[in-house]
């Protein structure tokens, strides 16, 4: 082993770790605490990040995969759109071709000084429930951009300290529940007062040279680490190709093919030969693709590196100009963020598999199954966005967990206790999908099902995956069952498409039923079934 | 005569008081594991002058709950749901407890799936019937239950906090066909937390079917070895204590009992002494135990254990995998880490001499000098520096640091571990630390005190007199203490508010009859009533004492919790409570005259850190007594490490208060 590879000593290190990650914590512990909506409060949609001057990511409070990743070009188009910065600012933005990922995700961004210079940024990133677009919960079947909702580019909602009214009245004018958009607002800029705060103490209790000097030693360490796991992988050029299954226009085969190289401590990974850009609403703005091509990398690892920029540096994305991972404005992009992004990770994870047969789980379900829900109950119009878990793909470690959420995602459920007190729905069933995991030495896990009923008419929107192309197995073991969208009108079910829109009636059912994890290695009680 | 008795994992404590301005006495034996009952009976015989048969109150901080847990050893138990619901404890809230784990992995749940049942019933959120239970499929489903041979049965329906007369039926039919034999033995959700929020309900009400039964035979035999007449309570993790009898309805109450003791004592010698607003540092072996008193113990309903959710009011204690046997060891990173693994008690930290190679947080102190090799646990264990030293010298070779400095630093990052527990019970919940005094105990929380709350800016620090004891002090300190709480959800408003006032009463005659129940007298209640509120839409309550304007002071608590107060938004009540507390008669403990001295040294030793280190004698100590650091101070079951820069005196209480200079 190689000596300490840190400018700073063995101690600090490890001092300032905690002390810049005890700053993202807090932040998200009050966005938590002082928000409205379920999705944010209960379904814990949200990250918290600190960042140097330079926009580099230092320090997370980890929640949600896909945010963390993509936050480093949030902060960059901050930077990038705003000539200066003073103490009290706050940017808002949810651009995804500026900053953002799809436009329900709003990010905030607000710089600490020490003294007069700028030091760091912190920021945070909520999902927040609607912000306007074609159907409520703003994830529609769209074609371009617009359709998604009100379009943030980077701008000031704070200057100086001094709130921007009329930003804020704007974009919560654009929100079918405006009430509940203010108060989450405020609770990511109650958030940032805490960051900047805890920041600021920080840098007057360990001095400002210091703190900085820590900041970018923590960077080394993790850089080192991450070089360190990908120093196992043996030297090689391996391949994998899975594909997503419509755009929400139309079901067809949208191909993601990965290419990575992998020479010594780095990795390239290239999406040449992916499909070309969708006109639905699957495209992946780039962060997306490197978020999820950096996670794949962070999973190797047995230590519990922090996750910061030097995570990132060993780690090169290449994603071709034009393709539906790189798309052009004003391509949709709005379920690029929950869906490509886990196809992305099955693809990655499938090429890693060759060269680390014993290490890479089976595929996992694969995607967030994304159900929104909107309308009018009596004069108050309602909106309402959940996921679902389902089946982990299973490894050379045991079983895959069944009912929970994989990858780039990790937020909970709404209580159903919660829900049907503030929203016209009835939960009738919620539970695991019996036998839906993949066979194998160690099984898949199972998926979901939930049954929800509608009290009032409403429009439903579902986006998800693996309704057609089943999650993968591994060394022998057999793929996880495909998922099942189910609409149960005056008691007749139809099966509907995986990416599906309508407008439904009340006593109307929406029965979601949710991938098996891929099986890992051959059942041998199997096996010996098998003549020959 | 009244003792307490803490049993731990390692050691009994016990500490009992005659009463009428008596004496307290104090005494310690090796804990037996296997038959928890004999450790408390020999330590009586040993602290009780003329014999048991004088005890007329014992109260007790148990760990046998939260072992059952953690060892999953709990009873043999079966789950009832609603239609629709029986994998709740699988589910859970669909997360997986690590976000970067190539293999996650979730605490197996307390009941098999094999053993989780539906009945078919459905209520809606306002308690409404929308399918009545059906007998018939109950019968069918109880057949199943009957063939599993069962313990104990635990049932949660939906919405039961609103309307609990299917739970109730779903009971008497179980009591009816004799399913289990006794009524306690079939724990209703209803009863046990009638607030919403399924899967946490399940949770709480699965845990308490788990452990009930380990409990009730567990206090069942320390009852028959206790003389008749005295009477047995048991610690709650709220910090209040209860006849041991309630534990057969509250056996989950006691999953943090052996902490809540430990915060009870500490608030209890620091406010007598005048510290009302107090940080605990509970560090022993293997973890440290963090929490926050901001003049009186405020428990929360949000905790989990072993990552399972509990939803009972317990004190917010933080636990930490940092104590004297954590393993210091070098990441692939070339960064230091110290914990959470532990080398435990067997082989414990290598100056133990008994094996252990891996350089700890124990190892670290004793190179420094801190442990008092002669008389380490008062003379019972010798230590073995070398064995120490050469496990730092290995971890120093690692980070290229002298043997010193790679112990100062194994301390330093110990203590920045601790700060994120102390950060978590204080700056995250709106209380300024710097506001605190810490309070040390355990056996090594005094050494490492000072260094934990320079880094907060915490003015000072108390160790108490005899820090080694001071959970079985904080047992037989404990008043009694019970609460009613029922979900009631509504927006509010002047007349929901009146409407609450009234309701209220019928909590409050419920906990006067408990109180009365645990033959405490008219003139020791006490009862504060509650709301939980938030603003309509949020998850998260805060609680506001009942007072003149509820609503005005639940927008002043979220200005000071959160920063900003919503005056124009609609306010909802989830929970009324009330809580009573029957005072038990305390020790008078009157301040001795402090006559300001400096205090005399026993003698002196070389610092690593240059200079000399004077050494103290607890025992020598008077109060008024007063001397600088660096310096050490022993005696039996702890050392206090006094850094430079930092000076102790001794108040008229004995406690040792440290101050920076």
């Amino acid at each position: 082993m190689k000596g300490a590879p840190v400018s700073v000593d063995a101690i600090s290190i490890e001092v300032f770790k905690n002390l810049f990650a005890a700053v993202a914590e807090e932040m998200g512990l009050t966005l938590q605490r002082a928000s409205f909506s379920p999705n944010i409060r209960e379904r814990l949609d949200f990250s918290c990040a600190v960042f140097d001057a330079e926009a580099r990511m230092i320090a997370q409070a980890a929640h949600i995969p896909v945010h963390l990743g993509s936050m480093p070009a949030s902060v960059a188009a901050a930077v990038e759109a705003c000539d200066e910065f003073h103490p009290g600012d706050v940017v808002v933005l949810n651009d995804p071709y500026h900053g953002g990922t799809h436009l329900p995700d709003i990010t905030m961004i607000s710089p600490v000084f020490a003294g007069g210079d700028l030091s760091y940024f912190v920021a945070s990133r909520a999902h927040h429930a609607d912000v306007g677009g074609m159907t409520p919960g703003s994830a529609p079947l769209s074609t371009e951009l617009y359709q998604e909702g009100i379009i943030i580019p980077p701008l000031k909602l704070r200057l100086s300290g001094w709130m921007n009214e009329g930003a804020m009245a704007l974009i919560v004018a654009n929100s079918r529940n405006p009430a509940e958009r203010i108060g989450d607002l405020e609770a990511q800029l109650a958030a940032h007062r805490i960051g900047e705060s805890r920041l600021a103490d920080m840098m007057i209790e360990h001095g400002v040279e210091s703190t900085a000097e820590h900041a970018n030693a923590l960077l080394e360490y993790s850089r080192y680490m991450t070089e360190a796991v990908i120093a196992r992988i043996p030297d090689g050029v391996y391949r994998f190709r899975d594909a997503m299954e419509g755009d929400g226009q139309r079901e067809y085969e949208l191909p993601i093919q990965a290419q990575i190289e992998v020479s010594g401590e780095a990795m390239r990974v290239d999406f040449s030969g992916s499909a070309p850009q969708a006109l639905g609403n699957v495209n992946a703005v780039p962060a997306i693709v490197r978020s999820a091509t950096w996670y794949c990398a962070r999973l190797l690892s047995e230590e519990d590196i922090p996750v910061n920029h030097g995570c990132f540096q060993p780690v090169a994305v290449t994603t071709p100009a034009g393709s539906f991972l790189n798309p052009r404005f004003p391509a949709a992009v709005v379920v690029g963020n929950t869906e490509t992004s886990q196809r992305i990770v099955d693809t990655v994870l499938g090429a890693l598999a060759q060269a680390l047969p014993q290490d890479i789980p089976a595929a996992s379900l694969g995607t967030m199954n994304n159900f929104t829900v909107g309308g009018f109950d009596g004069d108050d119009q309602f909106v309402y966005y959940e996921t679902l878990g389902g089946g982990h793909g299973a490894s050379n470690r045991g079983d895959g967990l069944s009912g929970r959420h994989c990858h780039m995602t990790n937020t909970l459920n709404t209580p159903v206790e919660a829900l049907e007190y503030s929203l016209p729905l009835r939960v009738r069933r919620y539970h695991l999908r019996d036998d839906s995991g993949g066979a194998g030495f160690h099984r898949g896990g199972d998926g979901i099902v939930r049954e929800y009923e509608l009290l009032v008419p409403a429009t439903v929107t579902i986006n998800s995956e693996r309704r057609l192309r089943p999650p993968y197995g591994l060394s022998g073991g057999a793929p996880g069952q495909c998922g099942l969208n189910i609409i149960r009108r005056d008691g007749e079910d139809t099966v509907v498409s995986g990416k599906h829109s309508a407008y439904l009636g009340a006593g109307d059912r929406v029965i979601i039923e949710t991938p098996g994890g891929g099986g890992w290695g051959v059942n041998q009680s199997d096996a010996e079934v098998i003549p020959g | 005569m009244r003792a307490g008795v803490d049993i731990g994992g390692t050691f009994t404590d016990l500490v009992s008081y005659d009463g009428d301005g008596g004496q307290l006495s104090i005494h310690k034996l090796l804990s037996d594991p296997q038959r928890p009952e004999r450790s408390m009976l020999a330590g009586l015989e040993a602290i009780v002058p003329g014999g048991i048969s004088g005890l007329e109150q014992v109260a007790h901080g148990s760990t046998v709950a939260t072992n059952a847990i953690l060892e999953r050893k709990g009873a043999r138990t079966a789950l009832l749901t609603s239609a629709g619901f029986r994998d709740l404890l699988f589910i859970g809230r669909q997360d997986r407890p690590t976000l970067y784990d190539i293999h996650p992995r979730i605490p197996t749940p307390l009941i098999p799936r094999e053993r989780c049942y539906e009945v078919e019933e459905r209520l809606d959120f306002r308690g409404e019937v929308l399918q009545p239970l059906d007998l018939a499929q109950l019968d069918r489903v109880l057949e199943r239950v009957a063939a599993d041979d069962v313990d104990s049965i635990a049932v949660c329906l939906l919405y039961s906090y609103v309307n609990r007369n299917h739970e109730q039926l779903i009971k008497r039919r179980i009591l009816e066909r004799g399913i289990v034999d006794e009524d306690w033995r079939v724990v209703l959700s209803s009863e046990v937390l009638p607030e919403f929020r399924e899967y946490e309900r399940a949770s709480t009400v699965a845990l308490e079917a788990y452990v009930r039964p380990v409990m009730s035979r567990y206090i069942g035999e320390l009852e028959t070895a206790l003389p008749a007449a005295s009477s047995l309570r048991i610690m709650k993790s709220d910090g209040g204590v209860m006849r041991a009898g309630r534990v057969r309805r509250q056996a989950i109450h006691t999953a943090l009992s052996g902490p809540a003791a430990g915060v009870m004592g500490a608030f209890h010698l620091a406010s007598v002494a005048g510290h009302d607003r107090i940080i605990t540092l509970d560090m022993g072996g293997t973890s440290t135990d963090v929490a926050l008193v901001a003049g009186e113990p405020q428990p929360r309903a949000e905790s989990a254990i072993d990552g399972l959710p509990l939803r009972v009011r317990m004190l917010d204690i933080k636990t930490i995998g940092a104590g004297g046997g954590s393993i210091a060891r070098v990441d692939a990173g070339g960064a230091l880490r110290v914990g959470p693994e532990s080398a435990g008690a067997n082989p414990g930290p290598a100056v133990y001499g008994l094996g252990g190679v891996q350089a700890t947080l124990s190892d670290a102190n004793a190179i420094l000098g801190r442990l008092d090799a002669e008389r380490f646990l008062g003379g019972n264990m010798a230590l073995d520096l070398s064995a120490g030293e050469r496990a730092l010298a290995e971890l120093a070779r690692q980070i290229g640091y002298s043997v010193v400095d790679t112990a100062q630093g194994v301390i330093e990052v110990a203590i920045v571990n601790i700060d994120r527990a102390i950060r978590h019970v204080s700056i995250a919940r709106g209380h300024d630390p710097r506001d605190f005094t810490l309070v040390a105990f355990g056996g090594a929380g005094p050494l490492h005190a000072c260094a934990a709350a320079e880094g907060l800016d915490i003015p000072g620090v108390l160790v108490p007199p005899a820090p080694g004891v001071l959970c079985a002090m904080g047992l037989l300190l404990a008043d009694v203490a019970v609460e009613y709480s029922q979900s009631v959800i509504c927006r509010a408003s002047v007349e929901s508010i009146a409407a609450l006032r009234e309701s209220q009463e019928d909590l409050l005659a419920r906990a006067r009859h408990e109180l009365r129940q645990e033959g405490i007298g008219a003139e020791a209640m006490r009862f504060v009533a509650s709301l939980d509120m938030r603003y309509e839409g949020q998850a998260f309550e805060l609680n506001i004492p009942f007072g003149a304007d509820v609503i005005e002071a639940f927008h002043a608590e979220h200005e000071r919790t959160y920063g900003h107060a919503m005056r124009w938004r609609e306010v909802e009540i989830i929970n009324s409570r009330v809580n009573g507390i029957g005072k038990i008669d305390k020790p008078e403990m009157a301040a001795l005259e402090a006559n300001p001295h400096e205090a005399a040294a026993f003698g002196e030793k070389r610092s690593p850190l240059g200079g000399q280190t004077a050494l103290y004698e607890r025992s020598d100590l008077k109060p008024g007594a007063s001397f600088a650091g660096e310096a050490l101070v022993y005696q039996m079951d702890s050392t206090t490490y006094v850094p430079p820069g930092w000076r102790a005196r001794v108040d008229g209480y004995m406690n040792l208060l440290l101050e920076r200079v």
